[in-house]
């Protein structure tokens, strides 16, 4: 009987072996068929544009078809929460990520997933600032000017919905200059943009591909861009930080597109979609796209990937608390 | 001289022809499938026209988005399911007149008003962008308000004879509209914490469910079949019957024009505008959702006349007022050109190009039209038995597809069980469907006015246009209400 035991024992343990073996031998060779790359949002969108332009270049360097798939809903989080699930086809899913991820996060804490540990953050793609942008006929020419201002009267700023990074940029700038501006929602920047260009709201912080047309058109004026450094396409407009007078160093937001994966998504695939997208980075056809939409290449991967995801939900938790848009 | 012929060389190329070919027949038999989007169509297709000419690219993308705007109808009117948004009012009585026997002259008068309507807004782009790029900017939330509230008069004119029951349809619609994330605040509103409803209630599952499913039950329940008589024959649009809805084209048209110059209003609301305006000067009032050739005609000069002048705030100002056009600019953008004035001062001959196109892509929609009408109609002919399985089968793909969301079918199911005790009891479906359209941009554009004017009221009171609108709706009322008085006398 023991010997009988013995034996069902060890085959059991073989058996798991090899099965293990093959679990993780079947990877080895991922992709091993098409992958679906995930987009959050209804099609037409910058980020339903640019996944299809990157799925394009990613086909040729991986040579499996990619599969674009719209999953708009409730922001970006219906999509973000089936990815993290799991399900059918798991280890062959992609989804393109945006601000939305970590906004999402820090809106609503009620989400069925953690907007941090529940995913795999393969490769950062891209980075663009937001503009701050006034009505060419609006009196301030310097952010300080507008902060003078709007510390001593109400006034507005245009956004394209709650909770989009534009909103949040505007609510931040509030938080940090201790101003008397009030968020006004139009649903998306093309109905924004005549409330702007005609004066109806006092500013607005609009993603540079939006505006850009405009402002070189004499529509509107940029005060300034939002991110760290100087931003290449309007090389004399300041960055907000450069602000003097004011410590607004905290105010650095960037519209982003990264590549991320549920965990149950295998490392293999996570390594070979790295190398991969990093190729696509290169493509003269990926740089001449992102340069037309006004961003610039990201070369954030992996680890750091995740710890900036990290912080920027923590960071903006603090803002929707203090901006009242956090729900409970 | 020079820059004539260059328009001419820039234009005159097969490209652009095969280009404007595929777009409309894409267009159009995209649109008449319940569930696929014109937007989804256009979506799909920007990343092929990377490697195109930007004439021919654009050109590609007008006309699917053309071609999809009449596509619609097809289905609205012989299947009872709106293929988009935009032609559930072509439905109201384009679906009886195909019960009538007159499948084909609804079909064909619906073809004849888009062109019309598509040409009248092409004109509209080509002469009057720059004047009605200004009434768009100046266009604000207070004026939207005002033309809302004038919109929202026209229940009264949609309810049939049954006034009350149309507000309940209307509150009712309205009330669903109210599902999702407030505007303002970004809090849930009866979403029951179900992630499903945080974006609201889908359009395109309400439509098909309120319109389609109560045919299909009501069928089942009779199983008459043979009683039914759809048929795609039966006779041409006359001469005296075109006649009589020129003039409603015509103001159709406009309304497109003006409503589709405005961003962020949209086919849909023009559709009903244009309806209910040819509804309160029609001599054959009360026929109107019996079948009443006009009403087609009306509904669809109303939607087809604001795909040309969407492109005007594009063009003139760069600003995309749907997302059709924001995918469009997209495509501009992608080939190294900004819309927007400097467009006009830069790359002049290229828009003198598309707008010979566009002109041309009208005379296209003609001729593909009555290709699908003759193709299409044979669906008429399949015995019911057979047919009305499939579209069932058309509802939940449908409803499925547009968000990827099997929650949508039971949404779908719920609100085919709602139109058919809308039917049952006499009440209209349109007031509801009004009230879930404008219910929204009502809300919107009131907050949005009082945030803007820091809550004071004389913002909407502010310029020419508020009151125009104001004397509109003011007017409006007192008519309907006259004619509720004699009504009731009689």
């Amino acid at each position: 009987m023991k010997i009988k035991n013995a034996v069902i024992a060890i085959s059991l343990v073989t058996s798991s072996v090899v099965m293990g073996l093959g679990a993780s031998s079947a990877y080895a060779d991922w992709p091993t068929k098409d992958i679906h790359l995930v987009v959050p949002y209804s099609a037409g969108g910058n980020t339903d544009v640019l996944s299809r332009q990157v799925a394009d270049l990613l086909q040729k360097e991986l040579d499996v078809n990619i599969i674009v798939e719209n999953r708009p809903g409730a922001g970006s989080t219906v999509a973000t929460g089936r990815l993290a699930r799991g399900g059918r086809d798991a280890d062959h899913t992609i989804l393109m990520a945006s601000p939305g991820h970590v906004i999402g996060a820090s809106i609503y804490p009620n989400l069925p997933y953690d907007a941090v540990n529940d995913f795999k953050f393969i490769e950062k793609l891209l980075d663009a600032p937001n503009i701050m942008v006034v009505p060419s006929s609006s009196p301030y020419n310097t952010v300080a000017e507008f902060i003078t201002a709007a510390k001593s009267k109400p006034m507005t700023f245009s956004h394209p919905g709650v909770g989009s990074s534009i909103h949040m940029s505007g609510e931040l700038f509030k938080t940090l200059t201790k101003t008397k501006l009030t968020a006004v929602p139009f649903p998306g920047s093309g109905a924004a943009l005549p409330a702007l260009l005609s004066g109806d709201v006092d500013v607005s912080f609009e993603n540079a591909s939006t505006v850009l047309p405009h402002i070189q058109s004499g529509g509107l004026k940029a005060l300034a861009v939002t991110s760290k450094t100087r931003f290449k396409a309007l090389p004399d407009v300041p960055t907000v930080i450069e602000t003097e007078g004011y410590d607004l160093g905290g105010f650095v937001t960037t519209v982003w597109n990264g590549v991320i994966a549920g965990n149950g998504f295998p490392d293999e695939g996570v390594e070979v979609l790295q190398a991969a997208l990093q190729r696509v980075k290169e493509r003269k056809e990926f740089t001449e796209f992102i340069d037309k939409m006004g961003a610039e290449k990201s070369s954030v991967s992996g680890e750091d990937f995740k710890s900036f995801i990290a912080s920027e939900v923590e960071r903006w938790k603090m803002v929707a608390e203090e901006a009242g848009v956090r729900q409970n | 001289m020079e820059n004539f012929s260059e328009v001419l060389s820039l234009f005159f190329v097969w490209d652009n022809f095969i280009a404007i070919a595929i777009g409309v027949f894409l267009g159009v038999v995209i649109g008449a499938i319940p569930g696929l989007t014109t937007t989804m169509a256009v979506a799909l297709a920007l990343p092929f026209t990377f490697s195109m000419e930007p004439v021919s690219a654009i050109l590609l993308l007008v006309g699917i988005y053309k071609g999809g705007m009449y596509g619609g109808s097809i289905t609205a009117i012989l299947i009872r399911t709106p293929g988009t948004p935009a032609s559930a009012c072509t439905l109201l009585d384009g679906y009886p007149m195909a019960k009538n026997g007159e499948a084909k002259k609804a079909l064909k008068m619906s073809l004849y008003s888009s062109v019309i309507a598509d040409i009248i807004s092409n004109i509209s782009l080509i002469f009057f962008a720059a004047y009605l790029a200004k009434i768009a900017l100046n266009f604000g939330a207070p004026e939207f308000f005002w033309l809302i509230c004038f919109s929202l008069t026209i229940i009264v004119s949609l309810s049939g004879g049954a006034v009350l029951k149309g507000f309940l349809a209307a509150a009712l619609g309205l009330m669903i509209s109210l599902v999702g994330l407030d505007p303002v605040y970004g809090s849930q509103r009866l979403t029951f914490d179900d992630y499903n409803l945080m974006d609201g209630i889908s359009f395109i599952p309400l439509l098909i469910g309120l319109f389609a499913i109560p045919e299909v039950i009501d069928f089942y329940q009779r199983k008459v079949a043979s009683k039914i008589v759809i048929s795609a024959n039966g006779t041409e649009v006359s001469w005296s019957e075109f006649k009589k809805c020129f003039k409603t084209i015509v103001r159709g048209s406009f309304i497109g024009v003006i409503i589709g110059a405005i961003p962020g209003s949209g086919a849909t609301a023009a559709a009903f505008i244009s309806y209910s305006e040819a509804r309160r000067k029609s001599p054959n009032r009360e026929n109107f959702g019996k079948g009443e050739i006009e009403g087609v005609a009306a509904a669809e000069a109303g939607n087809n006349g604001v795909a040309g002048a969407t492109m005007i705030p594009l063009l003139s100002l760069g600003i995309p007022g749907d997302v059709v056009t924001a995918i469009i600019l997209g495509a501009f953008m992608i080939h190294g050109l900004t819309p927007g004035p400097l467009m006009f001062q830069d790359n002049l001959s290229l828009i003198y190009a598309l707008f010979i196109g566009i002109m041309v892509s009208s005379l296209f929609l003609l001729v593909v039209g009555l290709g699908a009408i003759k193709y299409f109609s044979k669906i008429a002919d399949v015995p019911k038995e057979i047919l009305f399985p499939i579209i069932v089968m058309f509802c939940v793909y449908g409803a499925y597809a547009v968000n990827n969301n099997t929650f949508d079918i039971w949404l779908m199911m719920g609100f085919g069980v709602l139109g058919y005790i809308f039917n049952k009891t006499g009440i209209a479906s349109a007031p509801f469907l009004i009230g879930f359209i404008l219910g929204p941009m009502f809300e919107d554009n009131l907050r949005r006015s009082l945030l803007i004017g820091n809550y004071d009221m004389s913002i909407f009171f502010r310029g020419p246009i508020t009151w125009f609108f104001i004397v509109l709706t003011l007017g409006s009322i007192f008519f309907s209400f006259k004619r509720w008085l004699a009504y009731r006398n009689k």
